[in-house]
């Protein structure tokens, strides 16, 4: 039974290996983090191989085993401590609530298109997205790593809306005047 | 009369989050007129509404990425050695 159950397992990882690490890649975006992600499937597969009854097919088992893993991930780390970030309001806003004049959003002269299409922007937005906070940086990410809407990220993360779009609201705040400066810095 | 007008038609912090808040959900009606008449009479907040949709949209293009068939094989190898481990 034993020696059937490897071998068995031997062919899904052969198989199967390349679509579900493509998957959890495309969806966490670290491949580390994919990898890992990907063994974790696997042995959870081979302890639960017998729960298995081939209901579905073996490639839909898996898959539903690795997003699991993969909306566990983000959970962990978007229900890791909301730090309220005061000095980031007070950073950008005064008393009132009104932008600080040094802080007011420039025209960044450029047409959209142009913009997401030059290489250096899109590192300019990469960098900044890495000096985020690293909740903040998955909240800000699950919508398109997800495909998914803002009630259903909600209810797969345990959080309630309030508290998500402010955490995407701090978390574009800060990123909005990170890439501003640092694209308009050699200006 | 600063606070009037913010009352009214919301400080930027407020409209800064109801823009975001417009990305995810639908906002109230309420919440669409303040934040229609508040981006009316601030220019800064508009173009905050213009970047931040430009910065989504960044966002989900910085998503595709490429990675090699060798690492994908590599990592058949790790995974069939920890398998047979566990056995």
């Amino acid at each position: 039974m034993n020696t059937d159950q490897t071998l068995n397992l031997n062919d899904l990882v052969e198989k199967y290996t390349d679509d579900l690490y493509s998957w959890a890649y495309y969806k966490v975006t670290d491949g580390e983090l994919a990898k890992d992600l990907v063994q974790e499937t696997f042995l959870a597969a081979a302890q639960n191989i017998n729960t298995f009854k081939g209901k579905s097919s073996p490639k839909t088992w898996l898959f539903a085993i690795l997003n699991n893993k993969i909306t566990d991930h983000y959970r962990k780390k978007v229900n890791q401590t909301v730090s309220i970030d005061h000095q980031l309001f007070s950073n950008l806003f005064d008393e009132e609530g009104s932008w600080k004049k040094e802080k007011r959003p420039k025209d960044w002269q450029e047409e959209e298109k142009n913009l997401l299409d030059d290489t250096e922007f899109q590192q300019i937005l990469e960098y900044c997205l890495d000096e985020l906070p690293e909740h903040w940086n998955s909240a800000v990410k699950l919508k398109y790593l997800l495909s998914k809407k803002g009630d259903e990220i909600c209810q797969e993360l345990g959080i309630s809306r309030s508290n998500y779009w402010q955490i995407i609201h701090r978390a574009k705040l800060k990123l909005r005047d990170c890439i501003e400066n640092n694209w308009f810095k050699d200006e | 009369m600063k606070k009037v007008m913010h009352i009214l038609f919301l400080s930027c912090k407020k409209a800064t989050e109801l823009i975001e808040k417009k990305l995810h959900f639908r906002l109230s009606m309420t919440e669409k007129v303040q934040l229609k008449m508040h981006k009316m009479m601030c220019n800064a907040c508009t173009q905050y509404e213009k970047q931040s949709k430009l910065i989504e949209k960044g966002i989900a293009k910085s998503k595709e990425k490429d990675f090699s068939q060798d690492e994908v094989e590599q990592l058949k190898k790790m995974i069939n050695q920890k398998l047979e481990n566990k056995n």
